[in-house]
């Protein structure tokens, strides 16, 4: 996947449709925009969308002591549920924090204590998530199967493309095929200079980014938890 | 509601405690990692002594307080059995099929020793439990060592450090076993505590130089131990309970004949607290580095 971040408009629809292809319980998000001020005394937002990288050496899969966390023959890392444990290795293992734990806390509902609403139960019965494991972005896997068994090409055709992909208005996503040199994806990463977060890690990260500048500083602001301390004003 | 608040993703901007393994129920993943030195410590150090006590404690630590509390932690603990299924990979597993082989071949070998004492058989389970031990006491070091996302983590010393704190608690429960009369010679565990306590001093501390030279977020790390929130846990827990008191004592049982036996037991009493606070300082202070930076810090 490539995200060009000159194009994108933040308008949170790639979360809204992940959210609504996957039944995402009130507390839980795959995909995520990271949110920062720049510039000094006109500041602006800037806003990127990030999401599991599907690494081609992925820290989560090695960790896992179960075998819950996959690699695929595609490059799609993914979780089985039905074999996580909760040992919560992969979450802690991520450079990239893009895991999540589904405790019951993240899964009150939309309307805690007062109606569940359609949308729910119709998650509960097409896309369950269970309590006490971790989930993350799959690149809608299941959309690719079904669309590749019935002849679809992921990233040409809407029915075998990730639901973010699909639906993001200003074309900032892109899927395809990295393997292949003359995929659009290909094309875009070799003439924009895509590049990935944290190459560092040697995790080789399937998501790449076009003209932005992040994942090359390091410098410190300071510790923080997700709860505390928020930078941004 | 704070799933669509774009605020909560800012954190991603800035260096990142991890806080799965430490706050919450994190904290049993602590006493878990706690248990699992000291348990193994303790046995190395039973086996030493030939103290049937002292191996029996240790083995009681590791199946029941920290078998218990990984048990407990587990998001879907009737599946714990599926951790042994990757060991080629993960250090957890291999942690977990080490504890399960300590718990077996320690049952195996206290019968032996209480039942079949001086056999060839009981030195073969003690043997075997005693390697068992060793990894039970080093593992959580590799499972820690292995995250390169965390940098103050990602430190060869890590295993090093966590088995000799082991090691360092066993002497320190059998100097208790020893003033019960567990068949420990007291002198002989006050000199090891003596000089761990000094071996286990230095090494935090290259530990912490080292952290500091590693990347930003390696010193953001050691600066958040010294300075930061952790600061009183690591400055009271660590350096004054876990290293000058108990260096305090053991120092001053050598110049002196024979010390108090309540000065012994909150020696001890120091020691334990000690090594559970540099586990939890550890765990505490893991920080990723920032997702994405900001255009303004390059």
């Amino acid at each position: 996947m490539v995200v060009d971040l000159r194009k994108c408009v933040r308008c949170y629809a790639c979360i809204a449709a992940c959210r609504i292809e996957h039944f995402l319980p009130i507390g839980v998000s795959w995909p995520r925009l990271v949110a920062m001020e720049t510039g000094g005394e006109h500041p602006t937002v800037s806003t990127y969308s990030v999401r599991c990288n599907q690494c081609h050496d992925a820290p989560c899969v090695e960790v896992c002591p179960t075998g819950a966390t996959q690699l695929r023959d595609d490059g799609i890392v993914y979780v089985d549920q039905d074999k996580c444990v909760g040992c919560r290795y992969c979450v802690i293992a991520c450079p990239y924090q893009n895991r999540t734990f589904l405790s019951k806390d993240k899964d009150k509902g939309f309307f805690p204590g007062r109606v569940v609403t359609d949308f729910e139960k119709a998650g509960k019965e097409l896309y369950p998530h269970t309590h006490g494991t971790t989930e993350k972005c799959n690149f809608c896997m299941e959309r690719i199967d079904a669309g590749l068994a019935r002849g679809l090409k992921p990233g040409i055709d809407r029915d075998a493309t990730p639901a973010c992909v699909n639906t993001c208005p200003a074309q900032a996503l892109t899927f395809g095929d990295l393997d292949d040199p003359d995929s659009e994806v290909s094309r875009l990463i070799r003439e924009n200079q895509g590049f990935q977060l944290h190459p560092e890690y040697d995790t080789d990260p399937s998501v790449y980014f076009i003209d932005g500048k992040i994942g090359v500083s390091d410098e410190p602001s300071e510790t923080s938890t997700k709860e505390e301390e928020p930078v941004l004003a | 509601m704070s799933g669509f608040n774009m605020e909560i993703h800012e954190w991603m901007l800035n260096y990142t405690r991890q806080t799965e393994w430490i706050d919450r129920r994190g904290l049993i993943l602590w006493i878990a990692f706690y248990t699992g030195g000291l348990g193994g410590g303790l046995y190395l150090v039973s086996v030493f002594f030939n103290s049937i006590w002292g191996m029996f404690i240790s083995w009681l630590i590791i199946a029941v307080l920290k078998g218990g509390a990984h048990l407990l932690y587990l998001g879907k603990p009737q599946r714990f059995w599926r951790i042994i299924t990757r060991p080629q990979s993960s250090w957890l597993a291999r942690g977990f099929i080490f504890v399960m082989l300590f718990v077996i071949f320690g049952a195996i070998q206290l019968m032996l020793s209480y039942w079949l004492p001086d056999t060839a058989g009981e030195m073969v389970f003690k043997v075997l439990t005693g390697i068992t031990a060793l990894v039970v006491a080093v593992y959580t070091g590799f499972v820690l060592n292995t995250v390169k996302a965390v940098p103050f983590w990602n430190s060869s010393l890590l295993p090093l450090l966590f088995v000799l704190c082991g090691i360092l608690g066993g002497f320190g429960i059998s100097v208790l076993i020893a003033l019960n009369d567990g068949n420990i010679d007291l002198a002989t565990a006050e000199a090891g505590s003596r000089w761990l306590l000094l071996a286990n001093a230095l090494l935090i501390a290259i530990y912490l130089w080292r952290a500091a030279k590693r990347e930003a977020t390696g010193k953001q790390s050691v600066m958040e131990q010294i300075r930061g929130s952790s600061a009183p846990i690591f400055w009271i827990g660590i350096v004054v309970m876990g290293i000058i008191i108990p260096l305090v004592i053991a120092f001053t049982s050598y110049a002196v004949a024979e010390m108090p036996p309540a000065v012994l037991v909150f020696g001890v009493a120091c020691e334990v607290i000690g090594g559970l606070a540099l586990r939890y300082c550890v765990l505490k202070a893991g920080a990723y580095s920032p997702l994405v930076a900001r255009p303004e810090q390059q």
